[in-house]
């Protein structure tokens, strides 16, 4: 045996003890880094050699750096980000529409409905009465007002959530982007050999990112690289090349946006809108915003409509037989509705009659037959008790109204519930990875000591070496 | 499972969280007094509580269209009362009339006091109540009788909704109870009569108008009892709204009103978790391998 192999084992040492400290700081100073998986660095044995007849070792090396990485985890982690996206995109949405009929703890549209019949009975009492008539026509205006207003706010979470698109797509063109770019990087480092375990890193938090963004399917290649599609299809990375998405006015759709997709390496965009949301719109915040715009808000606006419709029309149907004071019929109290859709909005719904004398109370001339007639005031004031064929059954208007407040909350509660639930199990999944894959600085120490140490006794080795080389040489003198 | 200096952080700041939202939600409820005040708080118990506030405000307003009832009943009874007592007096006079030994001066003083009667027969009639007439039908606001006594107004019914779908009539027509139309007795008529019979010194004639007058004062009376019952009626539909508003009133408490007791105590709760929280996280991360590595 030589002395010269007692050098080159301690150099192996301190090569590999240095490579596993560098590993452990890197450990240490990432300790907070989003996304970042711990190291571990696996020491070998060299290759044996015979000497003097016996196997003797010929050091140590550094067969692997690993990150520690749970492939599960991270598929697990996607998926619920997607759900997590889903349901707080859908969420503060439905929040901000809950304001709008929150009617419990402050007056709303079912109050100023109640008020708008109060007036008509008011009205019976007294029907020549110019407070009264003032009174039925300015709580008519406010009813209006109501309408309308909800009505704007409803179109303006639709508008809101269109809006959102813009950024939604530039986001998610932009990590389709750095996924492509860190798949060229990966490949590259890899094809040299070795783990690109920080652009790796790197990668799956962005794929993480993405997830919540839309619903996506990912599969790694052979070459490093990761392919990502929507769930539904789609390609949004192939190797080194990324989709673009891209917004178009659907003039189909009320001039809201229509989402394009030009594939990876592709030239043409294809519209992707009925697919991008995932089934039903259910998959990531672009499924909830979606989901938002052309169906939660929607299905209020109808009903709102619906109510609009059918208190104009049963107030004007007695109304236009009846006669105001200054003895003429025929005249409505809201405007007659065109069309169901949109009454309730502007253009739609409003006061049809202006004065107070057109208030109509008589089911007869009141010129003629005297100006005490109550009969249609107590008639049009009846209709709010009047049991009314509408689109959730047979039911009063206050019921359909109250009914509506019903069907937000349960929206609401429903996308609380979805959110919180996508929440916890999101927690659980970070806990899960942090255990997994987490620096702990303890471990991380106790690391720093062990490689120390190792590098101090390889450091003696050399030390020893240097020494019996003296020694030898010393005899040549 | 293996623990990291971050899984310990990320568990302190999730409960924090987590009883940070609790206590917001207890301070909420503490602060409005309302365990519902969002629907989606609670969307079946929202819709009840809307319901029952509807109810509770329709009945308010039931309550007002009663007491305009009972205002115009109330009116009414007093005119027939005093109507009554015209007729009563008219009685004695016709009575005293009836006999021959009366001379020309004491019957010109009957015929005078007879047309003063009828005037006030008009004037009753002509009754107003916040400037209606409230015996002229559905032409209320013009006297419903001239000054001869002709009916002007009409015998139309003027109703107040009461409770759903319950109406109560409000008015009575001034020619049914005064004129007689529909088949009763024509009070102006038979003081007219009685006039005419005085100026031609037709003592039998008087004396003929008796039982109309008896009639007259029967038919005021029967009216007066109907009055009674309506508002009898009307009495028992406000006392009825106001048993429904109370246990109404009650059970939306039940429903939205937060139990303030639990809400306290549970905030209190709350504050000694937190406290406990905080103080644990604070005595876990003071100590790290670091501390004793030189």
């Amino acid at each position: 045996m030589s002395i010269q192999n007692i050098l080159d084992i301690a150099k192996s040492s301190l090569i590999a003890q240095r490579l596993a400290l560098e590993v452990t700081s890197e450990n240490v100073t990432n300790v907070n880094t989003p996304g970042y998986s711990r190291q571990t660095t696996t020491l070998t044995t060299s290759i044996t050699t015979m000497e003097s007849g016996f196997a003797m070792g010929t050091g140590v090396k550094v067969s692997d750096i690993q990150r520690a990485y749970d492939d599960f985890l991270q598929s697990q982690l996607s998926k619920e980000n997607t759900n997590s996206g889903f349901g707080s995109a859908v969420l503060s949405s439905m929040e901000q529409v809950e304001q709008l009929f929150n009617d419990l703890t402050t007056d709303g549209l079912g109050q100023a409905m109640q008020d708008f019949f109060d007036a008509w009975q008011d009205l019976t009492a007294n029907p020549q009465g110019q407070p009264e008539r003032q009174a039925v026509l300015s709580m008519g205006q406010q009813l209006v007002d109501q309408f309308q207003r909800i009505n704007s706010y409803l179109n303006d979470v639709k508008t809101q959530a269109n809006k959102s698109l813009e950024g939604l797509t530039s986001d998610i063109n932009d990590m389709s982007g750095q996924i492509a770019s860190l798949n060229e990087q990966i490949q590259q480092i890899e094809i040299q050999g070795g783990n690109a375990n920080e652009l790796r890193d790197q990668r799956d938090l962005v794929v993480r990112e993405l997830s919540a963004e839309v619903g996506i399917t990912y599969i790694e290649n052979g070459d490093g690289t990761l392919s990502v599609s929507l769930t539904l299809g789609q390609p949004l990375v192939i190797g080194n090349q990324s989709a673009t998405l891209s917004l178009e006015q659907d003039v189909t759709n009320s001039g809201f946006y229509k989402i394009m997709a030009t594939s990876p390496g592709g030239t043409t965009a294809v519209d992707i809108s009925t697919i991008v949301g995932g089934p039903d719109n259910t998959q990531g915040e672009m499924g909830g915003t979606l989901q938002v715009r052309d169906t939660l808000v929607n299905g209020f606006l109808s009903d709102l409509d619906e109510l609009a419709y059918t208190l104009a029309n049963e107030v004007n149907s007695i109304h236009e037989t009846s006669y105001g004071l200054d003895g003429v019929t025929g005249r409505d109290f809201f405007t007659v509705p065109s069309a169901m859709d949109g009454y309730s909005g502007l253009g739609g719904i409003s006061l049809a009659v202006t004065t107070t004398s057109e208030v109509a109370a008589a089911d007869s001339d009141p010129l003629v037959n005297g100006t005490g007639n109550n009969n249609s005031a107590t008639a049009i004031a009846d209709i709010y008790d009047t049991v009314l064929s509408t689109s959730g059954g047979n039911m009063t208007l206050e019921g359909f109204f109250n009914s509506l407040v019903g069907k937000v909350g349960v929206a609401v509660q429903d996308a609380t519930r979805r959110a919180d639930q996508s929440d916890g199990i999101l927690q659980q999944l970070d806990n899960l990875r942090e255990s997994n894959s987490g620096v702990s600085l303890d471990e991380e120490l106790a690391n720093l000591v062990k490689y120390q140490k190792a590098y101090e006794g390889a450091a003696k080795l050399i030390n020893v070496g240097t020494e019996m080389m003296d020694t030898i040489l010393g005899l040549i003198n | 499972m293996r623990v990291t200096q971050n899984t310990t952080a990320n568990l302190v700041t999730n409960n924090l969280q987590t009883i940070r939202k609790r206590t917001e939600e207890l301070q909420q409820q503490a602060s409005t007094g309302y365990k519902v005040t969002m629907a989606s708080d609670d969307p079946v118990t929202a819709q009840q509580i809307l319901h029952m506030k509807s109810l509770m405000a329709s009945g308010d307003q039931y309550a007002r269209n009663i007491s305009n009832g009972i205002a115009w009943l109330t009116m009414s009874e007093g005119a027939m009362s005093e109507l009554g007592n015209v007729i009563t007096r008219a009685k004695e006079l016709t009575v005293a009339m009836s006999s021959e030994t009366n001379n020309d001066s004491s019957r010109q003083a009957a015929v005078n006091e007879f047309e003063e009667l009828k005037a006030q027969v008009i004037t009753l009639g002509n009754t107003q109540l916040n400037g209606k007439y409230i015996f002229g039908g559905f032409k209320n606001d013009t006297p419903p009788f001239d000054s001869s006594g002709n009916f002007l107004g009409t015998d139309d019914a003027i109703s107040v909704e009461v409770d759903h779908g319950s109406f109560v009539q409000m008015n009575y027509s001034g020619g049914e109870l005064i004129r007689g139309t529909g088949g009763g007795t024509d009070i102006i008529a038979t003081l007219d009569n009685i006039i005419a019979a005085l100026n031609s010194n037709d003592t039998s004639g008087v004396e003929a108008e008796l039982s109309n007058l008896d009639d007259a004062l029967g038919q005021v009376l029967a009216t007066r009892t109907d009055l009674g019952a309506r508002l009898t009626h009307l009495n028992s539909a406000n006392t009825m709204i106001d048993n429904m508003n109370l246990s109404l009133t009650k059970i939306t408490s039940d429903k939205q009103d937060a139990d303030m007791i639990q809400v306290i105590s549970d905030l209190s709760k709350q504050q000694t978790a937190y406290e406990a929280a905080v103080a644990a996280a604070a005595k876990i991360s003071q100590i790290s391998l670091l501390d004793y590595l030189s």
